[in-house]
């Protein structure tokens, strides 16, 4: 077998070449057998194919031995950071300044960056962590290789190294070049990763670099429409997800006055608007994405919660589009009394979507003798359920609760229209103000040791660094439309979120639904939200409150624990944070929002924000392919037991990843490893609520029902909805049945012919 | 022997009579089956363009053979279907499951319609795939298998002679193992090869739905087997064994020669040898299912199709999440576990 090499000249293939390279990078990766990749990688080889096939190929085949060792992972992981490096060597770039120079010649690097960087060109050199890249798991460097490093425009070859990466982020972001190897080891050591748009564009020439825009519903005209969709794609092009209300168009059959027609409804400009956000597409990073929100008292909102549907005429459906509801109590409290329900054309009461709490209550029931059809509000509701569970999709999103406690609704006049794309951003919006927010998430497992607990000094060192680097994205950010432009230095909201807390969960051994982890998770999040507030307070203090301060409860004194009524754990530390609030202000008017970090918590190896985990043996799919994840606390706690054998691993597979049928362990540690199928969803909401007093947005909270129901669901988004939370996520369900396994081994005949769904039938059982 | 009408799963025989159901296990498939429901619409194929002008020339060539293939593939399975097992299997649920994988073929045809629309834009071109059957030896090669098959039964009006009811045996056997089992399975690694590498998501995204969809088929048509084994035990003989095994060879051979013309300008990453191995330890395990002894107790050689037994979880604004389920059920209530 032979190899053509970069200069045309074949070689044979060398087997013990192969060897020695993998073992370069295998001192401290005991269970890996080097020779097995090697003759791997070469039986997959075909006669002639190119020494860069050969590279790729041995990290592909170290990547899918995971499965059996994890550790494969990490040397898959260091061959791919090989691959990169060498990539990157071989256009004459040396060093990390050299890879900015290159890249600014190349219109990639803003003017700004370029410069700071010549001019600290020495220290920012010497700051490389050269042992950076052995921290990443093969799925997170695999993320950032295809998609997060900068490539030449024309060969579209990459021109940084992940560590160059991360400095370039940092130097974007920085005054000093202290604070840019700061916040770059900070970063490079996988504890805190700000949001992808952050990390995608920061130090570039667009410094886009928020993640999320709320944008208020078109009026009720057509030109207000159009300028919708046009501020929608150029938010889209720059990395943002999108939310939009909807509730202000009128709907199906209202009179047009000026060509004394009838409206076709929203459906149709919501097609448009589908057909728009599938055309941009985020520079090539990621599909376009925005949420649509509506009222459920809008008259099409019937037709709305079927446009996910993936039967029926296709230009009813929006196959792009996220679909939410954004619910006002009185909704839920008929539901529960089994009343009627009006649908109110918003030309006829177009005061609604302004209004909520007894104001909106009040308008509402004046508007209803208006109403274009009167529905039972529990059919609506189960029709809300009925789209939950066929598509995940019609989130459940409550708007009283939403604007009651945030801090941004302190005078009248100011309301919160809707959530954004992920449910965890809640701001104030209006016809010439769209909301903006940049996130960053710390990963808790980073901040926890089996032996120590939570490193509580080390939470606060994350927070404050991130908080001070939120709060700067909103002075460097490159605005795509006049109306972010407009809201964001007013209100400086930010959302600093939290990932990994399944992490620490395992490290600490609690059951996902103990109460200790429960406990955990409160004191954690009041902790960071404490000392967020700090921060600000201390940003105040050097630059002023933001604008709009005066129009903020905190400005009144009320901050968001006291609004929800929460038991606070550090009384004595709130008193002293109040009466700093009270002489400087605060930077910033929101500073928590737990966004689901599905890219970054991939990126740091850790599981999603507040989630427990899916399965103990699963894989992701993303634009970059199919990637095993294998529960690494489980293998390790298996070995231990002399348990990670190739039977168990396939008793494990044959079960989709779960472990409580494997007799072998004991009870408390199968309980331990449940998964989010497994995992009562009423300790989910409950987690969530306790920790909600101090989340001053919202948390973008999945449930997960393998089987749903229309009963089940309907019963767990009334305790939801009960439980105080202002926002929920997707439903995640699984398909009725799946592909045949290809894997594990046949059973039996006999066992075939045994149906459990049918005992009267099954004669094996009788 | 019992009256064949009220008593055995196959002809002669009409029975027509829902309750009491001698099969409910053909009817819960009927019914997870809807829960299954897609459509052509739902999948993407954007993004595929771009990847295919990213290909190598063999990895192409790869692509365009295995599309050719699907383009025929379910029509043929679909025919089988109508011309052959629907007049047999004498249960009314067994037959309701029966025209639901019809709908499914026809979906699935639907798809690769879509799918050759799209990727071959030249006229002549897609008119030369479509014709895979007459003028692609080692599809023509696969088919003539099929029709040989599906012939073997074609004039049997009823099964009235132990020969006959083999003959069905074999015929199912042969869609089960061979062709849904082994072929599609075959082009279901090749699928799973390029997804495993991140590319073609919007053929990977229809294709696992096309997947999930025949592995109900030929878990149905398996229980087909098993059923009539129980009922009439005395079918399944040395001789029937030793038919299959020879069914399975062939199949082997025949899905062998298609992979070398697949892969003759050399795919980085599935040789022609693993590729052998892979199909001969599919037609083992399908062996196994049927109880019969392996013959190549050959292993999997292809780790990437772990990553098919194991649950997906999609990034929402990546993909589009395959893992929902239509025809939901029940009344809105709160008092529910959950």
């Amino acid at each position: 077998m032979q190899v053509r090499k970069r200069n045309g000249d074949l070689e044979t293939v060398d087997v013990n070449k192969i060897v020695k390279a993998v073992e370069r990078w295998v001192a401290d990766l005991r269970e890996i057998d080097p020779l097995r990749v090697a003759t791997k990688t070469i039986s997959g080889l075909y006669d002639g194919a190119t020494t860069a096939e050969l590279d790729k190929l041995s990290i592909q085949t170290a990547a899918e031995l995971i499965g059996e060792e994890p550790q494969y992972s990490r040397l898959a992981a260091r061959l791919l950071a090989t691959y990169v490096d060498k990539e990157v060597r071989l256009q004459g770039v040396a060093s990390f300044s050299q890879s900015i120079r290159y890249a600014h010649q190349q219109g990639l690097i803003g003017d700004e960056t370029a410069e700071f960087v010549a001019r600290n060109a020495r220290k920012l050199d010497d700051a490389i962590d050269v042992d950076g890249d052995l921290r990443f798991e093969y799925f997170g460097l695999r993320t950032v290789a295809d998609r997060y490093l900068l490539r030449h425009p024309q060969t579209r070859e990459v021109v940084e190294t992940p560590q160059y990466w991360l400095l370039r982020v940092a130097c974007g972001l920085s005054q000093t070049p202290a604070e840019a190897i700061g916040f770059y080891r900070l970063m490079s050591s996988l504890a805190y990763l700000p949001s992808s748009p952050t990390l995608f564009n920061s130090g570039t020439r667009h410094t886009q670099m928020s993640s999320c825009f709320l944008v208020d519903s078109p009026k009720d005209e057509l030109d207000s429409i159009y300028e919708r969709y046009h501020q929608v794609a150029k938010l889209s092009k720059f990395s943002g997800g999108i939310g939009i209300a909807w509730s202000r168009v009128r709907g199906r059959n209202a009179l047009i006055r000026g060509t004394n027609g009838k409206s076709n409804g929203i459906v149709p400009f919501l097609k448009t608007l589908d057909a728009g956000v599938a055309a941009v597409n985020q520079g090539g990073r990621r599909k376009g994405a925005a949420c649509v929100y509506l009222e459920p008292w809008h008259p099409d909102v019937e037709e709305f919660l079927e446009l996910r549907d993936n039967t029926g005429e296709d230009s009813r459906r929006t196959h792009n589009l996220n679909l939410a509801n954004w619910i006002p109590d009185e909704f839920m409290r008929r539901v529960e009394a089994d009343e009627e329900w009006s649908l109110i054309d918003p030309s006829d009461a177009p005061e609604l979507p302004d209004l909520f709490g007894a104001e909106f209550d009040e308008a509402y029931k004046a508007a209803e003798k208006k109403a274009v059809k009167k529905v039972k509000a529990r059919d609506l509701y189960g029709r809300m359920m009925r789209t939950l569970a066929q598509t995940g999709n019609g989130w459940m999103t409550f708007k009283d609760r939403s604007n009651a406690l945030s801090n941004q609704t302190g005078v009248p006049g100011n309301t919160i229209h809707l959530s954004n794309l992920c449910t965890e951003i809640l701001e104030v919006n209006s016809d010439d103000e769209t909301a903006v927010c940049n996130l960053g998430s710390i990963n808790l497992g980073a901040h926890t040791t089996a032996e120590g607990g939570v490193d509580w000094e080390k939470l606060r060192a994350t927070v404050r660094t991130a908080v001070v680097f939120l709060d700067r994205v909103i002075d460097i950010n490159y605005y795509p439309s006049d109306q972010a432009a407009r809201s964001n230095p007013r209100w400086r909201p930010v959302g600093l979120g939290l990932m990994g807390l399944q992490d620490a969960f395992f490290t600490l051994r609690l059951p996902f639904d103990s109460d200790a982890a429960r406990e955990l998770s409160t004191r954690v999040q009041e902790e960071i939200f404490l000392t967020a507030l700090e921060s600000s307070v201390g940003l105040a203090e050097q630059f002023g409150a933001h604008p709009a301060y005066a129009e903020t409860r905190a400005a009144n004194g009320d901050l968001h624990p006291e609004l929800w009524g929460a038991d606070l754990g550090q009384p004595e530390r709130w008193t002293a944070l109040k009466e700093r609030i009270a002489e400087h202000g605060l930077r910033n008017s929101l500073l928590i929002a737990i966004a689901p970090t599905a890219t970054i918590a991939s990126i740091a190896g850790c599981y999603e924000c507040i989630e427990p985990q899916v399965s103990n043996l699963f894989k992701r799919e993303t634009m970059s392919g199919e990637f095993l994840q294998i529960n690494t606390y489980l293998v390790r706690e298996l070995k231990a037991r002399g348990l990670w054998t190739g039977p168990v691993r396939e008793q494990i597979k044959r079960a989709e990843g779960s472990v409580q049928g494997l007799a072998e362990l004991p009870a408390d540690v199968r309980e331990l490893f449940r998964t989010a199928w497994e995992l009562p969803q009423k300790a989910l909401i409950e987690l969530a609520a306790a920790r909600a007093p101090y989340i001053d947005q919202s948390q973008s909270l999945n449930l997960f029902l393998s089987a749903p129901t229309i009963g089940k669901l309907s019963s767990m988004y009334l305790y939801a909805w009960k439980a105080g939370l202002k926002t929920s996520y997707y439903l995640r369900s699984r398909p009725a049945t799946r592909i045949q396994q290809a894997t594990v081994s046949i059973a039996p005949v006999e066992a075939v012919a045994c149906s459990l769904e049918n005992p009267e039938s099954c004669e094996a059982c009788q | 022997m019992t009256t064949p009408s009220t008593q055995m799963l196959l002809d002669p025989g009409m029975d027509l009579t829902l309750r009491p159901m001698r099969y409910p296990q053909f009817f819960d498939r009927f019914k997870d089956a809807i829960k299954n429901t897609w459509t052509v619409e739902e999948v993407d194929l954007h993004s595929d363009l771009a990847d295919l002008a990213k290909l190598s020339p063999a990895e192409q060539h790869l692509v365009s053979r295995l599309v050719a293939f699907f383009a025929t593939g379910d029509t043929i399975v679909s025919n089988n279907l109508v011309l052959n097992l629907y007049q047999h299997v004498n249960s009314p649920e067994g037959r309701l499951y029966l025209s639901r994988q019809l709908f499914e073929e026809a979906v699935h045809v639907q798809f690769y319609l879509n799918l050759l629309d799209t990727y071959v834009p030249d006229a002549d071109d897609r008119a030369a795939a479509f014709s895979a059957v007459d003028n692609i030896p080692s599809i023509a090669r696969k088919a003539e298998f099929c029709f040989k098959w599906i012939d073997s039964i074609y004039s049997l009006r009823t099964l009235s002679s132990k020969a006959d009811r083999r003959a069905f045996l074999l015929n199912v056997i042969c869609f089960a193992a061979c062709i849904e089992g082994l072929f599609f399975y075959g082009a279901f690694a090749y699928v799973y090869f390029l997804r495993s590498r991140g590319v073609l998501h919007g053929l990977a995204s229809g294709t696992n739905w096309v997947f999930r969809d025949e592995s109900m088929h030929m878990a149905f048509a398996f229980d087909v087997v098993d059923t009539v084994r129980k009922e009439e035990p005395d079918l399944f003989d040395a001789e029937m064994e030793q038919q299959v095994r020879d069914m399975l060879s062939e199949a082997v051979e025949c899905e062998v020669q298609f992979a070398a013309d697949l892969l003759e300008q050399g795919v980085s990453g599935m040789s022609l040898a693993d590729m052998r191995e892979y199909l001969q330890h599919v037609a083992d395990r399908r062996l196994q299912v049927l109880g019969i002894e392996p013959i190549y107790h050959s292993k999997n050689p292809f780790a990437f199709m772990e990553l098919q037994d194991v649950q997906e979880l999609s990034n929402f604004f990546e993909r589009r999440v395959s893992a929902y389920q239509v025809g939901v059920t029940g009344s809105v209530s709160f008092d529910d576990d959950f």
